[in-house]
């Protein structure tokens, strides 16, 4: 079981960089915090553009449903990748029967790209 | 119960994957919450490592941390925000009681229910070439669900193009 524990031991590392990752903002945002002037009495540091246009509208609009379909074929393809990345490691041992099962799984997708083609998805505006 | 790292590293995970989940019903803008969730996504990761499953804690961080989140962000866009806070609705002590007990009956039947709960003994090496493990397994012992997986994609995709061409079936007939 050394294998194991060193298996679990180089997660430390991954660790130690999320941590890093972590502490990299709070400190910034932090030492800027206690680095920078104090101008609380001052209204126009407040806004949005201090030397620049007054802010009308409200910034959150709501989107087309297109940039969805768009999230949704990314989701899809990115699974049929995962799905491919143990097949191809695994290919030398798995043999032919592998190959077809894997042609199967990437014919299914396809009708569905070729819907989606078809339905005009694909076409931007 | 002895107190090594990985039961430590266990316990932050979990918490911090508990923390997440409350706070995604807690939180009161949405986009909050979707970061709150991809905290409990991230911590989820974290403990598949500890299992030894590190192909499925790095599809985790791929698919649910990265594109899940990603959609969600995107369907928050979809929708109008110019809804008020309504102030939030507090039940009546009944209500709580019953709440209570719910939880607390939530919490006895899972504890019941995994507490001796025995899946045979696993594979001792499963951190050894992960990915070509489960490639073995998956398409040599699993071959139906793989392939009612296609399927299951195939339909999730053409449903979402039937569902998103609605509104606009109009409009393409008259081009």
């Amino acid at each position: 079981m050394e294998l194991l524990n060193l298996y679990q031991n180089n997660y430390l590392i991954v660790f130690a960089f999320l941590c890093l990752g972590i502490l990299l903002p709070v400190v910034a945002l932090f030492a800027a915090k206690l680095l920078r002037p104090k101008y609380k009495d001052i209204a126009s540091k407040y806004t949005t553009y201090e030397s620049g246009i007054e802010p009308f509208h409200d910034a959150r609009v709501q989107f087309n449903v297109r940039y969805y379909v768009f999230a949704l074929m990314f989701v899809i393809f990115d699974v049929e990748t995962v799905f491919l990345y143990p097949w191809a490691i695994a290919y030398e041992k798995l043999g032919i029967f592998a190959l077809i099962e894997m042609l199967i799984f990437v014919v299914m997708l396809l009708i569905g790209l070729i819907y989606a083609w078809k339905k005009k998805v694909l076409k931007w505006i | 119960m002895t107190v090594s790292g990985e039961f430590i590293a266990f316990l932050a995970l979990a918490l911090v994957a508990i923390i997440g989940g409350v706070l995604l019903l807690n939180l009161k803008k949405v986009v909050h919450m979707v970061v709150a969730l991809v905290f409990t996504f991230l911590s989820i990761a974290g403990i598949y490592v500890l299992l030894s499953a590190e192909f499925l804690a790095v599809v985790q961080i791929l698919v649910y941390s990265g594109a899940i989140s990603i959609i969600m962000l995107f369907g928050i866009m979809l929708t109008k925000h110019n809804d008020e806070d309504e102030g939030d609705s507090k039940g009546g002590g009944w209500r709580k009681a019953f709440l209570f007990l719910g939880v607390l009956a939530f919490g006895a039947v899972f504890y019941i229910g995994i507490y001796n709960l025995d899946f045979g003994s696993a594979p001792a090496a499963l951190h050894e070439n992960n990915p070509e493990q489960i490639g073995i397994e998956l398409y040599s012992k699993y071959v139906i669900p793989f392939e009612l997986m296609s399927v299951l994609l195939l339909v999730a995709f053409v449903g979402a193009i039937v569902l998103s061409r609605n509104d606009e079936k109009e409009e393409a007939d008259k081009e």
